[in-house]
């Protein structure tokens, strides 16, 4: 028999109903494969199925990976399926499967000798540590109308785990994350619910119009971090490998 | 209020100064609380702590870390600020810390504040000031990010008390672990002035945390706990004396944090060591590591080092150094070791031993499993056993496993950027000839309170 491979869009919704999918051609699962996006390297006797996306369907999914796998198994695999990782669907896919097949799937992600586990693992401790950072090194300016605004430039697809930390912590304020690398913007108007933008364009000119303290703000913070350094501990590697430049690139701290 | 404050000098020029004069201070995020915001203010706190930049030395950088006032009626001998230095003084208003607060807090540069202090005239004025700076901040700026603040010693114990009340983490530091080492160096400091108020501040804690049981809403006072702080290298006390110190402060004063600051010389006063290869990094790293082993890991400092052996080895991270004097122990098979057990083995850590416990559970572990679970083979091969058999046909030999060690590099965070080993290792050759006796030690820290 033939490997078919489900081609599902690269999205929470195209994975999961991918899933689904796998699910109802009731074959063996070792068969069949989830390939985001294009289909790339096209192997000869293999099928290849395009997956729309359907939200009901993957509510569905989710619904079921809730209550067969546990919360805590469903939080790492939407982190899992934020990773630019490109294998994810895949994992994730055989993950679910390992799980439903055990005894109790809640304990499935402890089954890390299974290649496919280890592999969501990976992906969400990828995932979360880029949130843990960014949770950190996001800096926000001051624009002149008031609004808080950051840029930040993600390997994976992480705003929607970084917007409740923010929106918790600065709940009275009006604040917005823009994703540089996909385009795409957390908006938070204060205290009230945080929302996903896409497809929008951003007024660039707007973006540099800073509030009246802003610029003395960087100035303060950009001395004070020089001036916390203890000269006779100069690492600068170390610093590095603290926080690398591609994230250095984004703060003001650092800005030349 | 009446105290001098630099007109002429702006908050930059402030901020300079008195950041400059707290930086050997260390202090830290994690460890602390969970609290979400109340939607009526501005800030949390996230227990894991968050880094929010990382300065030149490689350091986090997570709270606004400055000095109130560094104007100071002391004199001790290892500090910027003694009294005796010929340096720029100046001070904040509480406005302006509340100010540099929230407009680094809002911007997410930082995680909160760290207030420190030079004394201003006398204890109880320095005290009322930091309170007043964070009854500000809490009330009038409805600030509830993280806050970590000094208790000054010496202070009326009722104004700690109110300010313990409005901080996350209070701090005292021992600075000095012996009694001899801190009239010595801090002539104006007794380490009963230290003691009660970290005595104070624990049974703050526990109380606090009673009367929360019993009222949900009782005000919570010091929440995130308390930590100190122990300068290395400045007085020649071993590192188990600075251990026996650290595991009584936690056992004894329940303290959260012990910090361990390596000794920048900056005032090169005769009574301090030269340390022509800079602070004593390496030593520094070894006391961090050990301190991990007590608070994570289940070790005792006397099972790290004795009164024969009183300094960790410089080559051998200390939990490695231990499996090599208990070489009877090992090898340990993995597949059924209690969690305990599993710790003490060198390459596995904390993570990789709750990810074994859990992974075995569904199968037998192989050792290309142990690897994906993140032990550090290299290290652990020597003492464990996958299904009895070991890894290769190696010795459990003491020699043979230290040279097999010693071969793969151990990861130091310093010792990149030109500072080398052998200019590390200098802290040995300080040529310190004074021998503090040790049971002056747990005496003066136990101190009959
Ligand atoms: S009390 Fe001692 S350590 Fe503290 S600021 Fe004054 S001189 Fe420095």
């Amino acid at each position: 028999m033939e490997e078919k491979y489900l081609i599902c869009e690269d999205s929470l919704e195209g994975i999961f109903t991918g899933i689904y999918k796998a699910y109802s051609l009731k074959e063996d699962h070792s068969r069949l494969h989830i390939q985001i996006g294009e289909e790339e390297n096209l192997r000869l006797f293999a099928e290849y199925i395009p997956i729309v996306p359907d939200a009901g369907t993957a509510v569905r999914v989710s619904r079921t990976i809730q209550r067969e796998l546990g919360e805590e198994t469903y939080i790492s695999i939407c982190r899992a399926l934020a990773s630019m990782d490109k294998q994810k669907g895949e994992a994730v896919y055989k993950t679910v499967v390992c799980g439903l097949q055990m005894q109790n799937g809640r304990q499935v992600m402890g089954n890390l000798t299974n290649p496919y586990v280890h592999k969501v693992f990976e992906l969400n401790r990828g995932t979360n540590n880029e949130v843990l950072h960014l949770m950190g090194f996001l800096r926000f300016q001051e624009l002149e109308n008031g609004i808080l605004f950051s840029k930040i430039g993600p390997k994976n697809n992480i705003l929607t785990f970084l917007a409740p930390h923010f929106a918790d912590r600065l709940s009275l304020l009006n604040f917005v994350i823009y994703d540089d690398i996909r385009g795409i913007f957390v908006v938070h108007p204060a205290s009230k619910d945080w929302y996903l933008v896409t497809n929008a364009e951003i007024d660039s000119e707007m973006m540099e119009n800073y509030s009246r303290e802003e610029l003395e703000y960087q100035e303060l913070f950009t001395y004070f971090c020089h001036k916390i350094a203890i000269k006779e501990r100069k690492n600068l590697n170390l610093q590095r490998s603290m926080l690398p430049l591609r994230f250095q690139e984004y703060m003001v701290e650092f800005r030349k | 209020m009446n105290y001098k404050v630099s007109e002429e000098m702006s908050v930059m020029e402030k901020l300079g100064i008195l950041t400059d004069a707290a930086k050997y201070d260390v202090a830290c995020t994690s460890s602390g609380v969970d609290r979400k915001g109340s939607g009526s203010g501005m800030g949390n706190t996230v227990a894991g702590g968050i880094c929010h930049s990382f300065s030149a030395d490689g350091r986090c950088i997570s709270l606004l870390k400055i000095l109130f006032t560094n104007e100071c009626i002391y004199d001790c001998k290892y500090c910027i600020n003694r009294k005796s230095n010929d340096v720029v003084r100046t001070s904040f208003t509480p406005d302006e810390v509340c100010e540099l607060t929230m407009g680094f807090y809002k911007r997410n540069y930082i995680e909160g504040l760290f207030l420190s202090s030079g004394i201003l005239y006398n204890p109880d004025f320095t005290m009322e000031l930091i309170y007043q700076t964070l009854y500000k901040l809490r009330r009038e700026h409805r600030f509830q990010g993280y806050i970590h603040v000094k208790a000054i010693p010496g202070a009326d114990p009722f104004l700690i008390q109110k300010t313990g009340l409005l901080a996350d983490r209070m701090s005292v530091n021992l600075e000095l672990p012996t009694a001899e080492g801190l009239s010595r160096l801090a002539p104006n400091k007794h380490r009963k002035n230290i003691l009660a108020p970290m005595r104070q501040i624990q049974n703050g804690i526990k109380s606090s945390k009673n009367e929360i049981v019993l009222y949900k809403n009782a005000p919570r006072f010091v929440p995130a706990g308390q930590s100190t702080q122990l300068i290395v290298g400045a007085t020649p006390e071993n590192d188990y004396q600075l251990m026996t110190v650290a595991e009584n402060l936690y056992e004894k004063f329940e303290l959260k944090r012990v910090f361990y600051s390596a000794f920048v010389n900056v005032n090169e006063d005769k009574e301090l060591p030269a340390l022509p290869g800079g602070p004593p990094l390496l030593r520094e790293h070894r006391l961090y590591q050990a301190d991990w082993l007590l608070r994570f890991y289940g070790f005792k400092a006397g099972e790290l080092l004795s009164e024969a052996r009183p300094n960790f080895n410089i080559l051998l991270d200390p939990k490695a150094d231990w499996a090599l004097r208990h070489l009877e122990m090992f090898p340990v098979e993995v597949n059924r070791a209690d969690y305990q057990l599993l710790l003490r083995i060198p390459g596995i850590g904390v993570k990789s031993a709750q990810r074994i416990v859990m992974a075995r559970r569904s199968s037998f572990l192989s050792f290309p499993d142990l690897k994906k679970i993140g032990v550090v083979l290299k290290r652990a091969l020597y003492f464990i056993t996958c299904n009895g058999k070991m890894m290769y046909n190696t010795k459990i030999e003491e020699d043979y496993i230290t040279r097999n060690l010693l071969t793969v590099k151990e990861k130091l965070p310093f010792d990149k950027d030109g500072i080398t080993y052998k200019q590390l290792s200098l802290f040995d050759d300080v040529g310190f000839t004074m021998q503090p006796n040790i049971i002056d030690t747990h005496k003066a820290v136990l101190g009959q309170m």
